[in-house]
Formats: C-alpha cells, sequence, structure tokens
C-alpha cells in the first residue's frame, strides 16, 4: 500500500489510514519502505545506546517500546517493525508516526520541531512547549476557527526554512474535544487503553509547505493574563534547539551538524516569543486572539 | 559516586521546604534563595524527565505501562556520573512483580518526610481546593493519586498515593531500603539537630554555621513573603497560598472533634507509631 506525508512517497506492510493513500504506481519508486522484519533486541553494534530502550548510530536508530515494538529505522528510507505478539495495529501507528517518523526525517536532513504547524495567511506559525503546555488544545482551537493545519506533533523544516506537511489528521484529547464541543463518538483512539483521538482534518489540511514566520513557546504561570515576551538575540538559539523533536536522537546520528546549522538560520529569520497564559482554565479563545494579534503585527 | 537520593513525601508535609533548605545549603549564599528559583533536582513523576530518557512520549502511554517503565528511567541515571536530589509523591510500589517505581540499583537512598495527618488534612484542603471533610476522606482512600486525569495531559504523570497511612508505611517499612525518616513536627521544633541529621545522611555539608544559615534562609516568614511579594509558581491555581501557616497543631483550630476524631480512626496505628496520639487515641 502506498501513501503520501511529508512530502514524501511511503510504502507500507502496515496500513496507514491516517495518511493520504497513493494510487499504487509500480513505476513509482517510494521514498520510504516500512516494513515488517525480525529485529535484534541487542541495539546497534556500531551504534551509541543513548537510552534505556534507544540506540543512535550515524545513518541508524534502534528504539524499543517495551510490550509493543522494536523499530529500526535507517538511512532516511527504510522503518522496520517488529511486533511483539499480540500488539494492535494502533499501538504500532502510533510510536511509528512519532518517533519513528520522526528519526526518519532527521536522517533526511530536515530540522524536526515538536510541536504543530498551523497555516497563517501564507505563512506558517509553529507552536511548541513542553508536554502538557496545550501545544494540541491550541491546535485544536485554530483548527476549529478554520485554519488549516500542516503537521501535528512532528514538524519538519527544510533548508529554505518551510514547514512540510505531514498527514491529514490532529490527535485530540477527549478533554479538548469536551472544551470544542468536538463529539468523539465516531473517532478512532490512538490506542485502545488511550483517551485520545484521531481526528481526521480533510478540507483543512494545508498540503504545501510554508515558509515558517512566527514559533510561540507556550508556557502557563499563576498569572492572571497572556504575557508575551519575544525572545531576541543569543538566547533564541538554544530555545529553538530545546525544542527540536526528541535532540537526544541527534547525539549520534551524523547529520548533527546540518541540523544545528538549519537551527541558526531558522532562529535568524522568524519572530520567537514565548506565550505565557495563566494556570487556572484554558482561556482558548483569548490565546488565539492574542496570538493572532502578535502576528498581524509581526507580519 | 551516581545515584539518587529521594525527597520523599506525602504532599502538604514540608517537602518544599526542605528542599528550600537544601537549596540554600547548597547555595551557601548571602542571601536567601529565589523561591522560584529552588532546583535541588527533578521531580519523579515528571514527563519531560520520563520522555527524555525513554525517547518516546509517556502521552501515547496508559498508566500501568508508564509505572513500569519508571524504574528503567531512574536507572538511567546512574550513568549520570551524579547524585541527583529528586523530589517524589508517589507512595513505595511496585509495579513489576518485585521491582520497586523508584528502581533498587538507582537509588541510594531515601529521606521521608512525615508530618501528623492532623496538620495535613487542612493544608491539603487548600492545596488540591477541596473542603476538608473531603480532604479527610481522600486521605483515606487506596486509590488516592495525583495526576490521575486519562482525558488530558497533565505535565506529571499519574502518581498513586495510597492512603496517608499506607504512604507512610509504604516509604518507612520498605524492605532494604536506606532511609532517613524527620518529621515535619522535629524541623520545627528542633531544627539544627534534624536538619544536621537530614545533611548528614544525604552526604551534604554538615557544618553548624552554614546548616544555620540555610534553615535561617529557608525559614516559613521568609518563605511565605517572598510567595506574598513575589508568587509561587508552584502554588496550584486554585490555592489562595502555597505557604500557608508552617505551624504544627493548627489542626486544632481548624478541624472539629467529629473531623479529628475521623483521622484517628482511620490512621491510628501510624499516628501512634510516630508519637502523634498516645496509647489511647488521644492527640499529642
Amino acid at each position: 500500500m502506498q501513501y503520501t506525508g511529508y512530502n514524501l512517497l511511503f510504502q507500507s506492510d502496515i496500513p496507514l489510514p491516517e495518511l493520504l493513500s497513493h494510487e499504487s504506481d509500480k513505476n513509482a519508486l517510494p521514498d520510504v519502505a516500512i516494513r515488517f522484519a525480525t529485529i535484534g533486541s541487542d541495539g546497534l553494534p556500531d551504534g551509541k545506546q543513548l537510552g534505556p530502550f534507544l540506540w543512535v548510530s550515524a545513518k541508524e536508530l534502534w528504539l524499543q517500546i517495551p510490550k509493543v515494538a522494536r523499530f529500526l529505522v535507517q538511512g532516511g528510507n527504510t522503518i522496520l517493525i517488529d511486533p511483539e505478539p499480540g500488539i494492535d495495529e494502533d499501538s504500532l501507528r502510533v510510536f511509528l508516526l512519532g518517533s519513528a517518523l520522526g528519526a526518519l526525517l532527521f536522517q533526511r536532513g530536515y530540522l524536526v520541531i515538536h510541536g504543530n504547524a498551523i497555516q497563517i495567511g501564507n505563512q506558517c506559525m509553529v507552536c511548541v512547549g513542553q508536554s502538557g503546555a496545550g501545544k494540541s488544545t491550541l491546535a485544536a482551537g485554530f483548527m476549529k476557527r478554520g485554519y488549516p493545519i500542516l503537521a501535528d506533533d512532528v514538524v519538519p523544516v527544510d533548508k529554505a526554512c518551510n514547514a512540510l506537511p505531514g498527514f491529514p489528521r490532529i490527535k485530540i484529547w477527549q478533554d479538548v474535544a469536551d472544551h470544542l464541543k468536538i463529539d468523539t463518538s465516531g473517532l478512532r483512539r490512538i490506542r485502545p487503553n488511550i483517551e485520545k483521538f484521531n481526528y481526521p482534518l480533510q478540507q483543512q489540511f494545508a498540503a504545501e509547505p510554508l515558509p515558517i514566520r512566527w514559533i510561540y513557546i507556550l508556557g502557563s504561570e499563576n498569572i492572571n493574563n497572556i504575557r508575551f515576551e519575544p525572545i531576541q538575540g543569543m538566547q533564541r538559539y538554544p530555545l529553538l534547539y530545546n525544542n527540536t523533536y526528541r535532540a537526544r536522537y541527534l547525539e549520534g546520528m551524523e547529520i548533527k551538524p546540518l541540523h544545528l546549522q538549519l537551527c541558526g538560520k531558522l532562529a535568524s529569520k522568524i519572530r520567537l516569543a514565548r506565550a505565557t497564559r495563566s494556570k487556572s482554565g484554558f482561556a482558548l479563545d483569548q490565546l488565539i486572539d492574542h496570538l493572532l494579534a502578535d502576528m498581524a503585527s509581526n507580519p | 559516586m551516581s545515584g539518587i537520593y529521594w525527597l520523599a513525601s506525602y504532599p502538604k508535609s514540608g517537602n518544599t521546604w526542605f528542599r528550600s533548605f537544601l537549596f540554600n545549603l547548597q547555595q551557601n549564599g548571602d542571601a536567601p534563595a529565589d523561591i522560584n528559583e529552588i532546583s535541588t533536582g527533578k521531580i519523579g513523576a515528571h514527563r519531560d524527565w520520563l520522555d527524555e530518557v525513554l525517547g518516546f512520549d509517556t502521552a501515547e502511554l496508559d498508566h500501568e505501562e508508564i509505572d513500569r517503565l519508571r524504574p528503567e528511567v531512574y536507572r538511567w541515571s546512574l550513568r549520570d556520573n551524579d547524585v541527583g536530589y529528586h523530589k517524589i509523591h508517589d507512595a513505595y510500589t511496585y509495579p513489576s512483580s518485585g521491582h520497586p517505581l523508584v528502581s533498587c540499583e538507582a537509588t541510594l537512598g531515601a529521606l521521608y518526610i512525615l508530618r501528623n495527618p492532623l496538620d495535613v488534612a487542612p493544608s491539603a484542603a487548600n492545596h488540591w481546593n477541596l473542603n476538608i471533610d473531603e480532604t479527610i476522606e481522600r486521605m483515606g482512600q487506596h486509590d488516592m493519586a495525583l495526576a490521575r486525569n486519562r482525558k488530558g495531559l497533565p505535565s506529571q504523570v499519574r502518581q498513586r498515593l495510597l492512603t496517608w497511612s499506607e504512604h507512610v508505611l509504604s516509604w518507612v517499612d520498605a524492605p532494604g531500603l536506606n532511609r532517613l525518616i524527620i518529621r515535619y513536627e522535629d524541623m520545627l521544633t528542633d531544627p539544627i539537630t534534624t536538619f544536621t541529621q537530614a545533611s548528614h545522611f544525604l552526604q551534604l555539608p554538615t557544618d553548624s554555621a552554614r546548616i544555620e544559615k540555610a534553615i535561617r534562609f529557608s525559614d516559613f516568614k521568609v518563605l511565605s513573603q517572598q510567595e506574598a511579594d513575589k508568587g509561587f509558581k508552584e502554588r496550584p491555581v486554585k490555592a489562595k497560598r502555597f505557604f500557608l501557616n508552617g505551624q504544627s497543631g493548627g489542626w486544632r483550630n481548624k478541624l472539629t472533634p467529629d473531623q479529628v476524631q475521623r483521622i484517628i480512626t482511620d490512621h491510628r496505628e501510624v499516628m501512634f507509631r510516630f508519637g502523634y496520639i498516645d496509647a489511647s487515641g488521644k492527640p499529642l
């Protein structure tokens, strides 16, 4: 089965309903092959162990999700999956389309940002922040207001500082769905045991690469109003680097210098600001209004 | 040497106060450290720590899956070649058979901070934005946990507390655990002895001038004044203040006789063991 996403053509052993399916064409050479295979349990002999379940070498990344699967990502063009017996396909897809695909995009030389990319006019805004900062809530809020989404969670950036479109879905927690009055009864859970859903974007998917103009670092504090702080000068680069998708992966990869270079280039081009909201409740509409106003005054 | 000293307690039992002392002790500065800059280590349940080491998101895992992986994350910190002082509110549990959540290999020891549950109740009620009766009920529930919401994404993973008594016993009786138990009340009434003991246990400086200064710089009045002046980032949204009164025995003005009795009934054995009631069940 063939699919497209991140401007790549995938040939996959596992169905990927989240991606756009591509009419199979024998002449079209896929950019990426996703295959089931047996993967050794000892990591990478020529690599570095970077975590209890993670090995990285110049061109490969080995990742184990205990009780789910092992993944081997190779040379920017192959992802091998070795599922644990009895594991469901949704669980495989969650980690395939997250960590494994993120690693593959690194290997292909992209700067990969951990955040959500949203089309604003003919440019793109990316929201980043720690786990629980509200990235996916904000993406869902923009989506609900009619803004097209480029990518959710994994945002690859090319050498011209364009964000590449991922695939037409966002992941929505039940809490956020309740808040935005989105009915989840017809949606598929991302995994059977998690109350987070695959929300298909359909028409609201921005399918073309767009230049990144704004990056906002989301946070929350004990304050009453929303606070914007533009980040200037030397501070910009480390902040951007810290919001790389799994910066740890880069430690053993040969493309690390390229990544750092791209990070610096992007930092010099964009408006980078912290957007800190009050911890007391998520005033989503207010935050979106403030972000839109900030973007309008920094076009 | 590398490994973790856990700064363990039930919530609202003096953990932040102790960490403030610890930070002032480590900094050894000329003025009290800013309460919003206190960083003695990590928080055992923080997703950023877990996700970074795992290389995949705990957001895509359920509570039980996360609990089974946490010991692996802590064990990984042995490679840091450093001693970490990390805060933990979880009870000492065994997510997979025989293996404690905190990882035996990674744990150098645990400083367990204990506080009279009669004082914990009003303080936790303020912190959790519950009334005192509801709080007493939670403190007696075996399935009590922090950050248990499964419908969204709190920045910390679920932490099982168990009942207040079970929490205490899980740590103080954990087999093979190198531990020091200190009581909040002793931190107040005999600070020099108690904090010196704790510093010694944690392999930190114990010279008396330095200890005395760190105690002074982390005094309740200092912490509470800083919160009044500048706010405190760890204050829960719905609580008016984090540093509420910093006393022991405040319960006498805050709990009804019936509430006192319920707490004693729920936690009699442990309260007696740690000197909070006498043999007849009368508060001391």
